[in-house]
């Protein structure tokens, strides 16, 4: 192709390549623009996501490490804990320290700030946030520099607040015993954190790495795997979809057929489909209990009321004047039925019914909330609540990646089912030979439709 | 501008009137007996049809030619049976037609191809309807698709066709239920120039070789005379018979009867019928020149 082809034209197709070029890039942008918000650290990252935390006297909101807080927050925060320091230090000099048990069980609490910190450096489990044995020896580690955090580092203001502390904790005891503690409080941590997006945004690798956990390592829920989940979700899509199509299909067709049944059914079926489906789910769950009845009926009211009009529509639509061809070719009226209607709507039939199975899977999440949550949804529901938005957001992308592919079958397949739908035209038309000259009548007529005595004369 | 002299379109040669005669003598298959038609509309009833009567013979071909809007489709769906008529009826070997059913075939001019069969699929479609065996039907089928030369593309699918292609095969699967009549509502008229006057042949060699009478509606004066037997002409408004005319150009027709006396004669009665002199479209123009004077066109 002319690569000077100008790519604006009103109405005018593309080349193969530039058509798989935009296909490519149309995935691809998307992707771009979230990785470049997510990855380029002065673009938007609004908040400040903790590595380290501390307790503020007298505050009862407490933020562990992973939480999100705000910039403006985050500086006061540090400010605050500065100025604890601050007390702390110039109490101990003056020696009017407020000691006792009080003091030594928030000296255990103030360990625990370096806990965090350490399961990001892979040095404890995440189950061991708790285990004090074991963050004690961190605390030795970091302040002998036989542990030297990297990932994340700890900062130069906190460094040496951790040498300060281990000073007062060894010379008590060199191994974690909580009656060995000292009884003079020690410093707390300086907040410390990155910059990043709020937490409705995770970033990409953060999406890729957690949803491949969750698929391979089961349900952070513990109850179901996502695998198992999908399964369910697929079943009560489908399970309303096909219930809808049983009854649907054949009252649409006779819909488009006989005026009888399109005036007599389709305009209740046209005020009904006003009726939003969800408005139904109390209704439902109290006539078919709170598992899967409910849900695969609201799947059902979102589709079928839809799918009567689409049909009857599509039946409507078949070239009437086939029905008159077939009639004068001594067709019956069962038989237009059967051999005319059926197989002239067939392919429309087809694709409005892929089209409403894409209507149905936008039901999914509504139909899976409603009596006892089921499925991806209750995944994505808890786990969202839990503001886990990386284990969120992989389900909602496989729910998109399902619908997609499931199309994308779909519509290849009719091509297989009807091969006379294949729209390739300038492909498949048998090129027609120039037509002789219209003096040549008799002697075409003569050499290309051959002569067949079929009756005597 | 010289003026050729034309014979009167009623001489025939004593060949051409001997085969009229054989014609005539012929059993009546076809038969319109007072037709007539009334469509309401909102703006009242509109008279389509008026008093139609015609007798069609054993194996005649009979145009029915008319201005546009004369009402030719709905006589030709009447005889169908798509429409029932409003007064009078139809008769086929004497016995009045009810609807529509596989002794008049008919052949549309938008195709009415199956676009879901074959071609064999749709030449075996009457068959089928009509109770034969897959296997006598496939036979027949076959027959049918060879004589309109087209057993190439058996197994093609009608969106393949070119346009040419898909009335051949409308033509076979309308003459396999073998029918009496053949009823054809101008089936080259969304047809080339140059594939129309093969088409023309073909049918003209096709109804040769077959038992079949035809009834054939068309708006092309040329196809009229070239194709046909006799000539119904239709009047507008209220649609009426004005004139059945025998056409005197001797079979078997070829093209360079174009420019033979007889078929100019017809021709130009059917002018004369359908478009009279002084009401000509252009006449109906208002008057408004943009151009310079002094710069007219020949």
């Amino acid at each position: 192709m002319n690569p000077k082809e100008p790519w604006f034209k009103i109405r005018e197709g593309l080349n193969v390549r530039r058509v798989t070029f935009l296909t490519a890039c149309s995935f691809l942008l998307p992707l771009a623009l979230w990785c470049l918000v997510s990855y380029v650290p002065f673009i938007w990252h609004p908040d400040v996501r903790l590595e380290v935390s501390a307790d503020r006297a007298d505050v009862s909101t407490v933020y562990i490490a992973g939480d999100h807080v705000s910039k403006e927050f985050f500086g006061t925060f540090q400010e605050a804990i500065r100025n604890g320091n601050k007390t702390i230090l110039q109490d101990r000099a003056n020696g009017n320290e407020t000691g006792g048990l009080m003091a030594r069980r928030d000296n255990q609490k103030k360990l625990r700030q370096l806990a965090g910190l350490a399961i990001a450096n892979g040095w404890l489990r995440s189950n061991q946030r708790e285990d004090d044995s074991a963050i004690f020896e961190i605390w030795k580690g970091i302040a002998t520099g036989a542990l030297i955090p990297k990932a994340p580092p700890l900062n130069a203001e906190n460094l040496p607040i951790v040498r300060q502390n281990w000073q007062m904790l060894s010379s008590v005891s060199q191994s974690f015993d909580v009656r060995k503690l000292p009884e003079q409080p020690l410093l707390n941590l300086i907040p410390q954190g990155q910059p990043s997006n709020p937490s409705y945004l995770p970033a990409p690798h953060e999406v890729l790495l957690t949803g491949w956990h969750n698929f391979t390592n089961g349900d952070p829920l513990g109850q179901l795997s996502l695998f198992d989940r999908l399964l369910i979700s697929i079943r009560i899509v489908w399970g309303g979809f096909l219930l809808s199509c049983l009854v649907g299909v054949p009252i649409g067709v006779l819909a488009g057929i006989y005026s009888v049944f399109s005036k007599l059914l389709e305009p209740f079926t046209d005020f009904f489909r006003y009726m939003p489906a969800p408005a139904f789910s109390t209704l439902l769950v109290a006539a078919f209990g709170a598992d899967d009845a409910p849900k695969i009926s609201l799947v059902f009211i979102g589709t079928f009321f839809q799918m009567v009009l689409v049909i009857s529509k599509t039946t409507r639509q078949l070239d009437h004047s086939l029905l008159e061809a077939a009639q004068t070719l001594g067709a019956r009226p069962r038989q237009l039925f059967s051999h005319v209607v059926i197989p002239g709507i067939l392919p429309d039939l087809y694709n409005d019914l892929r089209i409403l199975l894409g209507w149905s899977w936008t039901w999914l999440v509504i139909a899976e909330l409603i009596g006892v949550k089921t499925g991806l949804t209750e995944f994505i529901e808890t786990q969202g609540r839990w503001r886990n938005f990386d284990a969120v957001f992989p389900v909602i992308i496989l729910i998109g990646v399902i619908g997609f592919f499931t199309d994308q079958f779909l519509a290849w397949f009719r091509g297989v089912l009807f091969p006379y739908t294949r729209t390739s035209r300038t492909k498949s038309k048998i090129q027609k030979k120039p037509g002789p000259p219209p003096r040549m009548r008799q002697a075409t007529a003569s050499t290309e439709a051959p002569v067949t005595e079929l009756t005597p004369t | 501008m010289t003026q050729i002299e034309l014979p009167d379109y009623r001489l025939q040669s004593p060949e051409v009137t001997a085969r009229f005669d054989r014609l005539k003598s012929r059993p009546i298959v076809l038969e319109a007996k007072n037709l007539g038609k009334t469509f309401s509309s909102p703006q009242g009833e509109v008279i389509a049809l008026e008093d139609i009567n015609f007798a069609v013979h054993r194996r005649e071909f009979l145009c029915v030619i008319g201005a546009s809007g004369c009402g030719k489709s709905t006589l030709i769906r009447i005889l169908a049976g798509l429409e029932t008529p409003s007064e009078g009826e139809v008769l086929i070997d004497h016995k009045r037609v009810t609807g529509p059913g596989p002794e008049r075939g008919m052949v549309f001019q938008a195709y009415t191809l199956f676009p879901w069969l074959t071609v064999r699929g749709n030449v075996m479609f009457g068959l089928k309807m009509t109770g034969h065996s897959p296997s006598v039907s496939e036979s027949e089928a076959r027959q049918w698709i060879a004589m309109v030369g087209l057993s190439k593309f058996e197994n093609a699918y009608p969106h393949q066709l070119s346009g040419g292609m898909k009335q051949r095969v409308a033509i076979a699967r309308a003459l396999a239920n073998q029918p009496r009549v053949l009823l054809m509502d101008e089936p080259f008229g969304a047809l080339d120039a140059q594939t129309r006057c093969q088409m023309q042949s073909y049918l003209l060699q096709i109804w040769r070789n077959v038992d079949v009478t035809i009834v054939f509606i068309t708006h092309d004066l040329e196809e009229a005379i070239y194709l046909a037997d006799r000539i119904l002409v239709l009047e507008a408004h209220p649609g009426r018979v004005e004139e059945l005319i025998e056409v005197p150009v001797p079979r078997p027709r070829t093209s360079e009867q174009f420019i033979s006396p007889e078929f100019l004669a017809a021709k130009q009665r059917l002018e004369e019928l359908i478009h009279p002199p002084g009401q000509t479209a252009a006449d109906k123009l208002p008057t408004l020149r943009l151009t310079q004077a002094g710069d007219d066109v020949e």
